[in-house]
């Protein structure tokens, strides 16, 4: 899987790649308008992160390019342009995902992965990890072939956690993915620890293993004990 | 008042004065001149007819004075030396009504013995004359003013049009859109020279609101890239797994600082945004359907809390507002009420044609409740809590005129919005 990183703030662009080639992704990064414009020209991306800002240019019209000539390719704009008409006008001519800075690396994997996942199999396959496997046709999910029924968030974090395998996430990241921006409380936080109890209940009732480790201070990592 | 209706009463009361006055003047002017006529030729008749006495030191009536004209009347003891002029009124010989004279009176001897003597002049010709003339005069006067006042008047209205023009393009023109401010070109150098500066002030105007809207989403841009930076570098950290208690501490408190920082720049440019106006998509906006959509929202934590949540919808709040900001509104007051609640608490909507209550249970204030809506004006129980939420709702407010209050009865705090 290839991805093309399109950001003019260097050290910004460096983390993006480094988290994202830890997922296994290739990646190639463009600084500038003009480099961009050259890659995908070029090369064939399967997906594309582009910022809106750029020295040199305007990233709407990256995308724009990208619809003409590559259209199979998923694009997902980050931008710290904030305003619902910036949102608008970059899902009206064709990215399939917004995303306001800052954000965490965490979220962009998980959606950069939903993005490839739904562009290459339609949403129609399954979510395979050890003994977990989740239907993302019909939500449902499958511990050692044995139906765990979970609550529309329980089932949101277990895909982010399957999205970021032995990865740490903090608390943060993962009461923002569940609940978005506006939810800023301390109270966010003890609903993640409550979320992440019952999956983990439900989880082991079905005969899986225990998989969410937790991290002090910092929040959680789904990996194999 | 309008412009022309104003110069148009002062116009015509002033004229109104003038031609007044004027025409009294010339009223009295007339009957002075006529008077002075009658009372010269009444002067030579008395030199008549002292000279004829003189010659003959008697007196008949003669065919020189007709009807009237003449009144001889013996008078006894002393005589006064005066002469008098006055007006009378003497009954016509054939016609049974009373015509004005001018009488003149005076003393002699004729024959040695003393006389009052009274010559009279009809004034009625002249009276007949006065008149003829102050109606011409009043006629004339009244057409040349009703005549003036509407050519005044039609002549202010086209004099004035172009003002009118100009007037109705500026109340036209929109500042946050980029269409120029156009006017029309007058023959008028003072209209044109209003335009000139009409047409300078409303580019000045666009051009610094642009200025401070690229100001504002390049400051926002500029902060929340080196943010996103931090972000990510903490993120990548995180990932190290041999982190000591300490460094985990410092890392954590690191990114909690840049997301605060991150937050609160995005809460200030929003301030800055809904103060500079730049939220100018308006729609009929029902603030009662939104706030029952977005409490689905908060469903997860309403759960956790444990709140009772009662909504009582007796009518349509229908407000011309901008949706997003209509959103950030409601999201503002309801992550109000529920992060300032406790546990087991109670959250009540109520909503008519006219307001919007929001109440929810909660400790007593510490703050001033005056400075609720004040910026970083914060109860310290959440540090989370930015202390923009509220300033946020009452910039909104105040930007379509509902006005927003707040009370509390012991632990119930209650915010409302009123159109």
């Amino acid at each position: 899987m290839k991805i093309l990183v399109v950001e003019d703030e260097k050290g910004l662009a460096e983390s993006i790649v480094a988290y994202l080639s830890r997922e296994g992704f290739i990646c190639e990064v463009a600084n500038t308008f003009w480099q961009a414009d050259e890659k995908i020209s070029l090369y064939q991306y399967d997906c594309t992160i582009v910022d809106l800002t750029l020295p040199d240019g305007d990233g709407f019209n990256i995308v724009q390019t990208l619809k003409k000539i590559a259209a199979a390719t998923g694009i997902i704009i980050i931008s710290a342009r904030n305003t619902l008409e910036d949102k608008i006008k970059g899902l009206e001519i064709g990215s399939d995902d917004y995303m306001t800075k800052p954000f965490h690396l965490s979220e962009l994997n998980a959606r950069v992965k939903s993005l490839i996942r739904r562009r290459n199999f339609g949403g129609n396959n399954d979510m395979i990890w050890k003994e977990i496997r989740v239907q993302l046709q019909s939500r449902k999910v499958f511990v050692a072939e044995k139906e765990a029924v979970l609550s529309r968030k329980e089932y949101d974090l277990l895909l982010y956690f399957l999205a970021n395998t032995d990865v740490a996430l903090t608390k943060e990241s993962i009461a923002e993915h569940l609940w978005g921006d506006h939810m800023d409380s301390s109270d966010s936080l003890d609903m993640v620890y409550s979320h992440i109890k019952n999956l983990r209940k439900k989880i082991i009732e079905k005969g899986g293993k225990d998989y969410i480790q937790s991290i002090y201070g910092i929040g959680y990592k789904f990996t194999a004990p | 008042m309008k412009l022309l209706e104003k110069t148009s009463r002062i116009y015509l009361l002033a004229s109104l004065v003038i031609y007044l006055a004027v025409g009294i003047a010339f009223y009295w002017i007339i009957k002075y001149m006529i008077y002075d006529e009658v009372e010269s030729r009444l002067k030579v008749e008395r030199r008549d007819f002292e000279a004829y006495v003189k010659t003959h030191d008697t007196w008949s009536d003669n065919s020189y004075f007709v009807e009237n004209k003449i009144e001889v009347i013996p008078v006894s003891g002393r005589i006064r030396n005066e002469v008098i002029f006055k007006d009378t009124l003497i009954l016509n010989r054939y016609e049974e009504n009373l015509d004005p004279f001018r009488q003149l009176t005076f003393y002699t001897f004729i024959g040695g013995s003393p006389y009052r003597v009274a010559i009279r002049k009809s004034m009625i010709q002249s009276y007949k004359l006065i008149e003829a003339i102050s109606a011409t005069m009043i006629t004339f006067l009244g057409l040349l003013m009703f005549g003036m006042f509407f050519f005044y008047r039609r002549l202010s209205g086209k004099l004035w049009q172009p003002f009118y023009d100009s007037l109705a393009s500026i109340k036209d023109f929109d500042w946050t859109k980029s269409q120029k401010l156009e006017m029309a070109k007058s023959e008028i150098t003072e209209f044109n020279e209003l335009e000139d500066v009409m047409v300078k002030m409303a580019s000045k105007m666009q051009h610094d609101y642009k200025s401070l809207k690229e100001f504002t989403e390049n400051a926002s841009h500029e902060m929340q890239t080196p943010l996103a930076l931090i972000n990510a570098r903490v993120e990548q950290f995180i990932q190290m797994g041999d982190l000591g208690k300490e460094h985990t501490y410092w890392i954590e408190e690191i990114y909690h600082a840049s997301r605060r920082i991150s937050r609160l720049n995005q809460g200030l440019l929003l301030l800055a945004k809904i103060e500079n106006q730049q939220f100018t998509e308006q729609e009929n906006t029902n603030l009662a359907e939104l706030i029952k959509a977005k409490l689905k929202d908060f469903e997860d934590i309403i759960s956790h809390k444990q709140l009772s949540v009662s909504i009582d919808v007796a009518g349509d709040f229908i407000v011309l507002m901008s949706p997003a900001l209509a959103e950030i509104m409601i999201v503002n007051l309801l992550n109000n009420a529920i992060r300032h609640n406790y546990v087991n608490g109670a959250l009540e909507i109520s909503c008519g044609e006219h307001y919007l209550q929001v109440s929810n249970t909660g400790n007593a204030l510490k703050t001033d409740p005056e400075s609720l809506f004040d910026r970083f004006k914060k109860e310290s129980t959440g540090s989370e809590s930015l202390g923009l939420g509220l300033a946020i709702v009452k910039q909104i407010c105040d930007n379509y005129s509902l006005t927003i209050d707040y009370k509390n009865q012991e632990l119930t705090h209650t915010i409302c919005i009123r159109c």
